[in-house]
């Protein structure tokens, strides 16, 4: 049998508020790969990203990570919290406005996770927090406040806590859209860093040559459908639908 | 002044500071309780936790004293002086400090919940080593302050016949005809009994701004 792919998604649904934000989304992400969301906003990107990890709970659909799925169990009921949690681990997020805990140092944020939720040694879990601040860069500010630190530091931050659980995907939610553009250079870097080292990531982004050199696959949303699906080369120099072309044209 | 009358003064103000702290150490935990609680939105226990806190904000603490010492034989409840008045006060404080955890639970940002969740944690894990260290800090402030207000204004305990810091001036001046300098000595242990709270308050509010990102 191959190997599950990391994300799967099948046939997924949400509306809010009798909108539909969301219609029949199917997205396969295999392991190593990056998939670049792009879409204008209110496309329901954002919405895709955080069902994947059950932040939203989709309305119908499923999603699959690393062969199980999420939100319902073998009965077809809600998954009860502990398994949710469980399978959330597999995932890490990555958020727009970084999140990250304010009563906790830098170090401390990215081992809070591995100590109480994998129930890790403090040691080994300084060491494994150790190695991703380097890996981020920010290894000189890990006993830092995060109120000290820039919007690009604070989410290079976030990117180490997020990789402390090894997750099985990384989900990317418009990482630098609240950064001073020149912020926005050194975390785009960390990210294409992450990409050659063979994490699978998904993200949401307005940063289109990074969507081009970075992703394996990019995909369109408009008005809660995916409208597109092609390698990068495809999708940025003779994309298939007139609605792709024009955006880009207007976001170049 | 002589060395009699400074130890009545101690021993008053030694009444004043183990009812209060017994109080304001009930009061902070039930306080959270009632916050919690009124949070989790229980049809009727949250209306009478709202109607609680407001008849407790609303009786003067004298009263409530004297409610709660006199009526407790009505109700087949024998209790002393000390037992009514350390139920008063905690009655008291608790339903401030109730206010107090609830602004620091409603200001709390749902984003850092969603970071928690995303990682795995469970709603649990998340309250005691996320939510709850923050809602400390921040209410750290508050809550002194409500300390304060419970210390100045626990000479209402006096009514039911406990001799406290206040209480305790009376009877030296009774004796001495003298009232100016007991209560001048009085003030003064009121003063550092508060100024070591302002102390706590002031590193609270500096550890609290770490927390404003």
């Amino acid at each position: 049998m191959p190997e599950a792919p990391a994300v799967q998604i099948d046939n997924l649904s949400k509306s809010f508020d009798g909108v539909e934000v969301l219609r029949d989304i199917s997205l396969t992400v295999n392991k190593g790969e990056v998939v670049s969301v792009l879409g204008s906003s209110g496309s329901g990107k954002s919405t895709l990203l955080r069902c994947i990890n059950w932040l939203e709970e989709p309305d119908r659909g499923s999603i699959h990570i690393a062969g199980q799925r999420i939100g319902v169990d073998a009965q077809g009921k809600r998954m009860n919290n502990r398994d949710l949690a469980a399978i959330r681990a597999k995932t890490g997020m990555v958020f727009q406005s970084f999140n990250l805990w304010p009563h906790l140092n830098v170090l401390q944020n990215v081992m809070e996770a591995p100590m109480q939720v994998k129930k890790m040694r403090k040691d080994e879990a300084r060491a494994i927090a150790q190695t991703l601040l380097e890996k981020v860069g920010m290894e000189q500010k890990a006993e830092a406040f995060p109120y000290t630190l820039s919007g690009g530091q604070k989410q290079r931050v976030a990117i180490a806590r997020a990789l402390a659980m090894s997750p099985e995907v990384i989900l990317f939610d418009e990482p630098t859209s609240a950064l001073d553009p020149e912020r926005v250079g050194e975390v785009l870097t960390v990210m294409k860093n992450l990409s050659s080292e063979g994490y699978t990531m998904i993200v949401v982004t307005h940063e289109m040559e990074f969507a081009r050199a970075v992703s394996d696959q990019v995909v369109f949303l408009e008005k809660g459908l995916l409208i597109e699906k092609s390698a990068p080369e495809k999708f940025f120099t003779n994309p298939e639908t007139e609605r792709v072309r024009k955006f880009l044209e207007l976001s170049t | 002044m002589n060395g009699q009358a400074w130890l009545l003064l101690l021993e008053g103000a030694w009444t004043t500071l183990w009812i209060s702290s017994i109080a304001i150490a009930l009061g902070v935990v039930i306080g959270l309780g009632i916050a919690l609680l009124r949070m989790a939105r229980i049809p009727f226990v949250e209306q009478a936790l709202v109607l609680y806190v407001s008849l407790a904000r609303a009786t003067p603490l004298v009263t409530l004293v004297l409610f709660i010492f006199l009526s407790a034989p009505t109700f087949g409840l024998a209790m002393d002086r000390n037992t009514a008045a350390i139920l008063a006060l905690t009655l008291n404080t608790a339903a401030f400090n109730a206010e107090v955890w609830r602004t620091a639970f409603i200001s709390f940002s749902r984003e850092q919940k969603e970071a928690a969740l995303a990682c795995g944690m469970t709603n649990g894990v998340f309250f005691r080593r996320i939510m709850l260290p923050q809602m400390i800090t921040s209410s750290l402030p508050g809550l002194v302050n409500e300390m304060s207000f419970l210390i100045k204004s626990s000479p209402a305990i006096a009514v039911i016949g406990i001799v406290d810091l206040t209480r305790v001036t009376n009877r030296i001046s009774a004796v001495t005809y003298e009232p100016l300098p007991p209560i001048l000595a009085a003030a003064l242990l009121y003063m550092l009994i508060i100024g070591v709270l302002l102390k706590v308050q002031a590193i609270a509010e500096k550890k609290a701004n770490r927390l404003a990102m």
